[in-house]
């Protein structure tokens, strides 16, 4: 049966026909590649090297970003774009949202002239693939307090230290790596094969399988001058990346929430217990009711931010919210879902199990859940309550 | 000169029907579709416009939301795109009279369509448009290329692969082929947006469509199939060969 997206406030009427039919392109390419081999992915633990290329083919990465060669779309096609990539898994969004959010979008803001013709075209092709390095193993929650150092030797530049947790690491091409530069955060282009560059691919996730994490190790790496990016220095370099991850998440959770949501309604029609559809009773409708209203906020809050995305109106801490209540919700809806599938829910011949695990990620990457509270509470309060030093 | 494609747009096939009140009920369709043989039609025109044959030119009848597959094919590299409007139902004879006109009108020598469509399976586009048009006829092709001045078309025979030449005028309809399809890409999806789309009304190509000599009566859902049957250990052996040799009749 055809996939019929939950809609049921029809945010479909107040898309345009570009945002519909590049959403249509991705669902059905969605549909058609990744769902019959997803669950080989996971288990193999890879991220199919087609997936990439067909990627880079349909145009999408990078999606809102002008000129040298990226789409130029809106925020919505690219909540969009990253709602179907993550209705089919959400290790299939994080390759998206990396490459474009957080790879090519600081290249694009603070890269100079030089640097954006030589990285951007080819990144929004697919053909050069890229990531993005600020978590470090002891700095998660607080990469302000980062480790790894570069140093300015005059010629090139000497980056020492390791991060963690680089979704694309190991296939990356390029790398923009957050050190810091006499005590300043600054964003500099890592080239694959720069020597003393090194990403190991971390290994035995339960969750986003089918996605590469890579560690990031620097052990006396030179880079020529001109790989810094000149026109950012502090967190802000990374946080404004890191902005444009978590709206597109806001969107994505959707997707994955939509895939959990669609496969219990299914299942919950066609599963007999007692003689009658388990969907008849009244404890399973009320959960699919649940289901339908929290992920139809989810959806207009994600739209909402969109909007306001494309007018430039918005602030960071709205972006927290949407990121962190629609990962919630999704992994709400993941684990409500398995539940209406009953021991069935378990198995690979459902998607839900695999989107609950995968959201426990999404939940702590791109600024974990409590964090986003204390985003909020900040912005309540005037008050922050990230560190003690007050 | 350049190649005409004849798009119909249909309920996708993978779309829940349901009638009422003797009618498909077309608000409950939640998918609507290019048809899939045109769509191998249109893939074929595309190559050969690549290779140098020329524009495609896109063509559909139907209500104002038939426009969407015209976008569709603008997407994947249709050049130009003509909407014959018509809101009301139309017998086949009165489509292949409107269609016809709008090839004239697009003065192409050669049209491509599917072989049937999804939804009404009549198959008579084709070969209706190359009796009023008088072109020649190729049905249920896989391949069409260009051949010396004509072109060379593959078609499963009755004994194989058959291989064709014909000369220009002709229509050919498409069968389903191994033919990969190409998908759209944003750029492709940014262009189609700009491209405008020519509606013409049957006036304008001055054909008479009042006068319908058929009419649908009523649509109704295929019966219900009969529940499957089950049977359970070595005993029901005999049973199960009797029933597949005389209800089934598969073995």
């Amino acid at each position: 049966m055809a996939y019929e997206a939950l809609d049921f406030y029809d945010i479909d009427s107040l898309l345009t026909e570009e945002e519909r039919m590049v959403r249509d392109m991705v669902r059905d390419w969605v549909e058609e590649r990744v769902l019959p081999n997803i669950e080989d992915a996971c288990r193999d633990g890879v991220f199919p090297d087609q997936w990439r290329a067909e990627i880079g083919e349909m145009g999408i990465l990078g999606a809102p970003l002008k000129g040298y060669g990226c789409p130029g779309l809106s925020y919505i096609a690219y909540g969009l774009i990253c709602q179907e990539l993550e209705r089919g898994d959400s290790g299939v969004r994080s390759f998206a949202s990396v490459q474009g959010s957080l790879a090519m979008y600081p290249i694009w803001d603070f890269g100079t002239e030089e640097q954006k013709e030589k990285y951007l075209p080819d990144m929004a092709r697919g053909e050069l693939v890229g990531c993005f390095g600020l978590t470090e193993p002891d700095y998660g929650s607080n990469p302000g307090d980062m480790i790894t150092r570069a140093e300015d030797k005059g010629d090139y530049f000497l980056l020492n230290g390791a991060k963690m947790w680089i979704t694309n690491g190991t296939i990356a091409d390029i790398a923009v790596v957050w050190a810091k530069l006499e005590d300043e955060i600054r964003g500099f282009i890592v080239e694959k094969g720069d020597e003393g560059f090194s990403a190991p691919e971390m290994k035995g996730k339960h969750s986003l399988k089918a996605s590469v994490t890579s560690e990031l190790v620097f052990q006396d790496c030179q880079i020529p001058k001109d790989r810094i990016l000149p026109d950012v220095k502090g967190l802000r370099g990374p946080f404004s990346c890191l902005n444009n991850a978590r709206y597109g998440i806001s969107w994505g959770a959707v997707g994955a929430a939509q895939s959990c949501f669609n496969s219990a309604r299914e299942y919950a029609l066609s599963r007999i217990q007692f003689g009658h559809p388990i969907a008849s009773f009244q404890l399973v409708q009320n959960k699919l009711s649940w289901m339908l209203r929290e992920i139809t906020k989810g959806q207009l809050l994600a739209y909402h931010i969109g909007k306001k995305k494309d007018d430039e109106s918005w602030i960071p801490e709205q972006i927290s919210l949407a990121k962190m209540n629609n990962v919630d919700m999704a992994l709400e809806i993941a684990r409500m879902s398995r539940d209406i599938h009953g021991a069935n829910g378990i198995l690979d011949e459902y998607p839900v199990m695999r989107h609950m695990a995968n959201l426990e990620s999404v939940k702590t990457y791109e600024g974990t859940h409590d964090i986003h509270n204390l985003i909020l509470g900040r912005h309540i309060t005037g008050i922050q309550s990230f560190t003690r030093e007050l | 000169m350049g190649v005409a494609v004849l798009l119909k747009q249909v309920p996708d096939t993978t779309a829940k029907i349901s009638v009422s009140g003797g009618r498909v009920d077309e608000s409950s369709i939640a998918k609507w579709s290019i048809s899939p043989y045109d769509e191998y039609a249109l893939e074929n025109a595309i190559k050969m416009s690549e290779s140098g044959f020329g524009d495609v030119v896109a063509i559909t009848c139907g209500p104002a939301r038939a426009s969407k597959c015209l976008t569709e094919a603008a997407a994947v590299g249709a050049d130009r795109l003509i909407h014959v409007v018509a809101e009301s139902t139309l017998d086949s004879i009165q489509v292949q009279a409107l269609l016809s006109a709008a090839v004239k009108s697009a003065q192409c020598e050669v049209v491509m369509c599917g072989k049937q469509a999804a939804d009404t399976n009549s198959g008579s586009t084709g070969p209706g448009l190359a009796s009023i048009l008088d072109f020649s006829f190729v049905g249920a092709v896989t391949e069409v290329s260009m051949e010396g001045g004509g072109f060379a078309a593959t078609r499963l025979g009755p004994s194989g692969l058959e291989q064709i030449e014909v000369g220009s005028p002709c229509v050919f309809t498409f069968d389903k082929a191994d033919t990969e399809l190409r998908r759209p890409n944003v750029r492709g999806i940014m262009m189609a947006k700009k491209k405008p789309i020519e509606n013409l009304s049957a006036n304008d190509l001055e054909v008479e469509t009042s006068n319908s000599r058929v009419s649908v009566e009523s649509h109704s859902s295929p019966p219900e199939k009969p529940p499957g049957q089950k049977f359970v250990g070595v005993e029901s052996i005999a049973e199960v060969v009797s029933k597949l040799r005389e209800e089934a009749n598969v073995i």
